[in-house]
């Protein structure tokens, strides 16, 4: 608590200095950022239970200058879901904190705690004024990760970057490869320093895509260890009629695949994206492979009235223990009031469903929120 | 009296061309003196971030609509709007910021003049000698 004070104390003091110093030409700080308020309606339809909140979904604030010729550094602060330290309300996180170098259009450098390029939406799942969604596509909405292991789906985080597009007439290719942790992460003061990956491995992966005019499809991949002992002792007290052998779960392999399309013609866009989660137990009897997709289609009624529909699908192996899943049918609009100021409203009706235990339930969620850039 | 008429006719078609052309405009120092249609829109949806020789483009855009500006993005093969939407992306992702916003092509001109690499784009009857002229794009110019 003392730790978090004191954080945002000195972030209140960079603030201060950075307005008193920001100014508006190139080269000089700039400070700007986002928030989300949000009402929320939630039905539980199996036992008609009702849940109706004010939030303040997510606020983002950035700092950003160039640092050079070719360099420009960029932080991302993000609190989410009405953040207080003192209530103990929500979360507050650096998100990103990176230092940019840009050599030409074929090769650019990110290098520090940086948002990883997969599929379309995970570099930009937390910038709220350019998505239509109020509720995001699942595995990209941090507020269900104590329904769905969010972070497991798309890599979080990496520390260095390369991307770039090689121009072939009117078609660009787009390839982005990065490293970071594996998600391994210390998270006990007393095993040492927090926040270090406990292995000897690294996050590797990548994305190849390609954009011709409003077309654009890519293919995403990963690749990393984790150390699953703690969870391999767990199911081997739960099943004990099952092998789980401990150096199986040492080096858990974790690959993702995943491939994105989107197309935007006159007022119409879509886009749609696949995930497979695989992980490699060797021979013990476990499987928590997993996926998901979503396809989203829009239609710009007007300049400034979007409608759209959308349909995420979702489905985790926990096996031994259980399997679930998850469908999601949505449809909002956005209305842009200002070009700071946009206007929200989205339904959707969720349904979950699993085996041991047997779940079958279904949600009605339906939020209104306004998006504000500042 | 029929010849004077034809030529008054051909003269008043070939000023109401002019002023339908829009030219693309940039500041004297900036180290091209042409460029093509793919260019420009890498230049304009910040794709590409620098002229040859590392001096920083700075991107003019009109605030407000009028018959320079539609045909200038009818050109680029997208929506005034859209490009806002590719600037605010870029923004947001920390790769780029808001271009310079001016009020009216007179602006403009004077913007593109006083700002090192900077570029624009007016009615082709608007050009000052303080400018450099990159590109002309005539009214019925479609995309390919």
């Amino acid at each position: 608590m003392r730790y978090k004070t004191t954080f945002a104390a000195l972030l209140l003091l960079l603030l201060k200095f950075a307005s008193a110093t920001a100014q508006t030409g190139p080269g000089d700080l700039r400070v700007f950022g986002y928030f989300q308020a949000a009402l929320g309606h939630q039905q539980d339809a199996t036992i008609d239970r009702k849940l109706k909140s004010f939030t303040l979904q997510q606020l983002n604030l950035f700092l950003q200058k160039d640092v050079g010729q070719n360099w420009s550094a960029f932080i991302n602060f993000e609190v989410a879901n009405s953040y207080s330290s003192q209530r103990n309300w929500g979360a507050f996180s650096l998100e990103e904190a990176w230092v940019n170098y840009n050599r030409s259009k074929q090769f650019k450098l990110k290098l520090g705690l940086l948002t990883p390029a997969f599929n379309h939406l995970n570099e930009i799942k937390n910038r709220t004024p350019l998505l239509p969604y109020i509720i995001r596509p699942v595995v990209y909405e941090s507020s269900f990760s104590e329904v769905v292991d969010t972070d497991e789906f798309a890599p979080q985080r990496a520390f260095v970057q390369a991307y770039g597009f090689i121009p072939m007439r009117a078609t660009k290719w787009d390839y982005a490869i990065y490293v970071g942790n594996s998600p391994s992460i210390n998270t006990d003061p007393r095993r040492g320093v927090t926040g270090i990956d406990t292995t000897r491995t690294f996050l590797f992966g990548g994305r190849l895509g390609v954009r011709h005019g409003f077309f654009k499809a890519g293919f995403s991949a990963t690749h990393d260890k984790f150390d699953a002992r703690v969870l391999r002792d767990s199911l081997q007290m739960r099943f004990p009629q099952f092998s789980f052998p401990v150096d199986q779960f040492q080096n858990v392999a974790q690959k993702r695949i995943g491939a994105d399309l989107s197309y935007m013609a006159e007022k119409w866009f879509f886009e749609a994206e696949y995930i497979h989660v695989a992980y490699d137990f060797g021979a013990a009897q476990a499987d928590f492979d997993k996926r998901f997709f979503y396809a989203t289609l829009g239609y710009h009624l007007s300049e400034r009235v979007l409608a759209y529909v959308s349909y995420w699908d979702a489905h985790e192996n926990l096996l031994p223990v259980r399997e679930q899943g998850f469908q999601v049918p949505t449809l909002g609009f956005t209305y842009e009031a200002s070009e700071m100021v946009v206007f929200k409203v989205q339904s959707a009706n969720a349904h979950f469903d699993g085996v041991n235990p047997e779940i079958d339930k279904t949600y009605n969620y339906t939020y209104c929120a306004v998006s504000v850039r500042f | 009296m029929k010849n004077f008429k034809r030529i008054l006719l051909a003269l008043v078609l070939w000023a109401a061309s002019v002023s339908a052309q829009v030219a693309v405009i940039a500041n004297k120092d900036v180290p091209m003196d042409s460029l093509n249609k793919a260019q420009l829109r890498d230049f304009y949806s910040y794709e590409m971030k620098q002229w040859d020789k590392r001096v920083p483009i700075a991107v003019v855009d009109l605030k407000l609509p009028g018959e320079a500006k539609e045909a200038f993005y009818k050109f680029l093969g997208i929506t005034a709007s859209r490009m806002k939407s590719l600037w605010l992306k870029k923004m947001l992702m920390g790769e780029g910021s808001e271009p310079l916003a001016v009020k009216s092509e007179e602006e403009m001109v004077q913007k593109v003049a006083v700002t090192s690499g900077a570029l624009g784009f007016v009615s082709l009857s608007k050009i000052t000698p303080e400018v450099k002229t990159l590109l002309i794009i005539a009214q019925n110019e479609k995309e390919p």
